[in-house]
């Protein structure tokens, strides 16, 4: 093997690549949630409405819409391809493993994606110019095509989580590979929280209809307020089954973290019980501004710290446990024919097995040691850690504030052995060690 | 660049099937996402010509917000269309675009957020539009400069990523690595061309416009008229255009006499002709499909050519078959796409045919399509079920 499957480093500066894929992440995690959990909900008002004859709903259905097209389609469909865009960015070496395990489930996902697209504008710009029999039988396809792109992409999430068992390096199945033991719960909790924002924006177009129909907001709030509810508890429920179906490097990660993240995961659970309660029992409180105040919250106080903790859960892993953040193919997985590349990078070391290390670079020498310590760094380390004194995420100076050179080459041949199972068993040869370690102490962190 | 390290990028895991499938659904699935790019291009940039038109011509008055309506669901519709290209360059061509997106990491960046942030201000303009007429010219202006922008982007990505040859001079010129993901390249040729193409697709979609509201009563006879000429205007200048900027673009990269550069030529002579007659714009469209496939198809070329000049050929890919979920894609493709799509299709058909409500539950067309699309779904739900639980519990027990 003279070379191994690395690409240029994109390195976004004092944040590190990865993160960029968080943001977006994040974004269209709320967008997409959204969007599927109101085609569910979609579904249901257009079945009351045609069951029970109830006109009223129709304009509160439109207004929805509306904000369903906009909000949930135009951040949905532009950051779902964005996330991917993102991550090939910053780890393409993921990006493509996912992608040539699961091209065909990716594909077919494509296909509900392209009824979805087309379906939302029917759904919305037909009301009131079709009849509503017909209407409903649109909603409920659109609900069904919403679900199938959650069904056909929670398992290649999952999946960059863990294949959940061995089964899938042996044989190489997508079919294994896919359908893990997190894969179901995964899916449930993300059902759960989904019904649960169909609610919380739900509140939002209920309250605004306040002053048009005052009967009918109400109504309509505390229906919001038991569906957010039940979201909810769903969302609690399958979040405690998949915790318990994660990996061990998973837990290792997660029990640094445990307390605070228990502790805003109760905050949070009290905080929105207590909304939903008041939108139950007092629904004239709710008005548009306190609505739209809470979607900030789940966004910023829920989604980013369950983002970021997700993300972190999977290290020193980006994809299936075998490929590591820093796109090196870190085990042999025999059913798709593919060897780990740390042998070969521990007898040649990565600056003579990376195809875009210049040749100025190849050979360290004392005229080029820190101009190749930065090189190794960024690509050794940069997807996660980011390495300025003012770095913001994960910040390479906050770990090793005051360690000298040899302190730093004992923490390195430390994570080659294997002593932190949430680093990457990453073995270099000692004059690479050597000149990170130069590196690192002459960033003065 | 050598041909040792484009193989060593290649994935380890192997495609799935056999490279020329994947070719050819990239071909077909980017020529379906530039249909809705350039029809996007050009209804939003004649909008905004109909923007200031629209307060003392009665025509523009209909036109204008059509039009802009028009630009927003192909913009929602090229996205959507653009993710099948996108999925499959990525099977076959991986070294090309991983360097390209990394090479140009902070623009794919800047690409996401413009995008949001252009097809949010469209949004802005057709409510601006909507509530008085000839509003929201300004807004409607920067969102089309955002929205080229990204077009300028996604093309940056595209040149590229054909460019092996020049990716370490751009990585690491002179020896210094540069890891900021700035690279930016144009081909002035390619791009101005692909461009140009949306003069005649806004033109030959004006024409069907035209068509499809001939038979509604509620719009007058002046109306259609000036819509169809307007679109033959557009088709016939625009098409010249093209042509001219596509002999040049061949010119330069020596293309010309290709069999494959020839029949594009003829398509555009073909389609010139159709659509200076108008006599049936439906037909028009299907050459155009036919010349949409063909450009695609030149693209494809292009690139294969470059790589395969450096020992690099998507046919000795190594083939990993998964045929399950192959299946999976097929069956949903055909069954539930094809059905499902139809029915979309049909009833939005019908309703734009209709004056007044389409009631489409005495429709036979739409019942039963609406049955058998819900049928489909829920059957692809217990079937995605009960294969998820059997190799689950194969795996566990």
């Amino acid at each position: 093997m003279d070379f191994i499957g690395q690409f240029p480093l994109f390195y976004f500066p004092e944040y590190g690549s990865a993160w960029i894929m968080g943001v977006t992440g994040t974004i269209h995690i709320l967008a997409s949630h959204t969007s599927v959990g109101a085609a569910m909900l979609f579904a249901f008002l257009a079945h009351k409405a045609y069951k029970e004859n109830r006109t009223d709903l129709y304009p509160y259905m439109k207004k929805y819409g509306m904000f369903l097209l906009i909000f949930s389609y135009v951040m949905g469909s532009i950051t779902g391809p964005g996330i991917w865009y993102t991550a090939t960015a910053a780890s393409p070496v993921g990006i493509s493993a996912l992608i040539h395990n699961f091209v065909w489930v990716w594909a077919t996902e494509w296909v509900f994606f392209v009824y979805e697209v087309i379906g939302v504008f029917a759904l919305v710009y037909f009301m009131g110019k079709i009849d509503t029999k017909t209407h409903l039988k649109l909603t409920y396809t659109f609900a069904l095509a919403s679900v199938g792109t959650l069904a056909l992409i929670i398992g290649i999430i999952s999946f960059m989580m863990w294949p959940g068992t061995d089964a899938y390096y042996a044989t190489g199945s997508a079919s294994d590979a896919f359908f893990g033991i997190n894969t179901f719960p995964h899916m449930f909790l993300r059902i759960g929280f989904m019904i649960m924002m169909s609610g919380v924006i739900g509140l939002v177009i209920a309250s605004a209809i306040k002053k048009e129909n005052q009967s009918l907001s109400a109504e309509l709030t505390v229906k919001m307020g038991y569906i957010a509810m039940f979201g909810g508890f769903i969302t609690l429920f399958f979040f405690m089954w998949y915790m318990g179906t994660l990996p061990d490097n998973a837990h290792a990660v997660f029990n640094i973290t445990k307390d605070e993240v228990i502790l805003n995961r109760i905050i949070l659970a009290i905080v929105f019980s207590l909304y939903f309660l008041v939108a139950i029992l007092k629904p004239r409180f709710i008005n548009p501004t306190l609505a739209s105040v809470m979607i900030g919250v789940i966004l910023i106080f829920g989604l980013w710290p369950g983002e970021k903790l997700r993300e972190s859960m999977r290290k020193p892993y980006v994809a299936g446990q075998y490929i590591y953040s820093n796109q090196i193919v870190s085990r042999d997985v025999p059913g798709k024919g593919i060897k780990s590349e740390l042998p070969v990078i521990a007898q040649k070391g990565l600056l003579q097995v990376n195809p875009f290390v210049p040749e100025n670079l190849k050979t360290i020498t004392d005229s080029n040691r820190l101009e190749a310590g930065e090189l190794l760094t960024k690509i050794a380390c940069s997807n996660c850690h980011s390495l300025e004194n003012n770095g913001k995420f994960r910040p390479l100076a906050a770990r090793l504030q005051g360690v000298d050179k040899d302190g730093i080459i004992g923490i390195l041949n430390a994570m080659g052995a294997g002593a932190f199972p949430y680093m990457p068993t990453l073995q270099l040869p000692q004059d690479e060690y050597d000149a990170i370690a130069e590196y690192l102490v002459s960033k003065q962190y | 660049m050598d041909a040792s390290i484009l193989l060593a990028l290649r994935d380890p895991a192997g495609v799935p099937f056999y490279p020329v499938v994947f070719q050819a659904l990239y071909v077909l699935t980017w020529a379906l996402h530039a249909a809705f790019v350039l029809l996007a291009l050009g209804s939003m940039g004649l909008s905004l010509y109909g923007t200031m038109k629209q307060k003392t011509d009665s025509h523009w008055k209909i036109l204008t917000p059509h039009l802009i309506q028009t630009g927003k669901i192909s913009v929602s519709i090229l996205i959507v269309l653009g993710v099948a290209p996108l999925l499959f360059t990525q099977v076959i061509y991986d070294p090309n675009w991983y360097v390209a997106n990394t090479l140009s990491g902070m623009w794919v960046f800047i690409f996401i957020y413009t995008l949001i942030v252009g097809y949010s201000m469209y949004y802005w303009y057709y409510y601006a539009n909507k509530s008085s007429q000839g509003g929201g010219k300004l807004i409607g202006l920067i969102s089309f400069g955002i929205l080229v922008f990204c077009g300028i982007l996604m093309h940056n990505f595209a040149v590229t990523s054909i460019m092996p040859n020049d990716w370490m001079d751009m990585y690491a010129p002179n020896g210094v690595v540069d890891t900021s993901g700035w690279t930016f390249n144009i081909d002035i040729l390619r791009l101005i061309f692909m461009v140009s193409l949306s003069i005649p697709v806004v033109g030959i979609f004006l024409q069907n416009y035209a068509r499809f509201l001939s038979t509604r009563e509620n719009f007058s006879q002046e109306f259609i008229s000036h819509a169809s000429s307007l679109g033959t205007k557009l088709s016939v200048v625009g098409l010249l255009l093209s042509a001219a900027t596509f002999v040049l673009w061949m010119i330069a990269i020596g293309y010309l006499l290709h069999p494959l550069s020839l029949a594009t030529v003829v398509g555009v002579v073909v389609l010139l002709f159709l659509s200076a007659k108008n006599t049936n714009s439906y037909i028009t469209t299907g050459v155009l499909v036919i010349v949409a496939l063909l450009i695609s198809a030149l693209r494809e070329l292009i690139r294969y050519d470059i790589m395969g000049q450096l020992g690099y050929s998507i046919y000795d890919y190594p083939v990993n078959l998964e045929i399950p979920t192959l299946l999976m894609f097929l069956s949903t493709f055909l069954v539930m796409g094809g059905v499902g799509v139809a029915y979309l299709l049909t009833m939005a058909w019908k309703v734009g045919k209709t004056q007044g409500i389409f009631d489409g539950s005495k429709d036979i067309w739409v019942n039963k399509l609406g049955t058998y699309t819900i049928s489909i779904m829920v059957a692809w739900m217990v079937i995605f079920f009960g294969w998820g639980m059997t190799f689950l519990f194969k795996n566990i027990l």
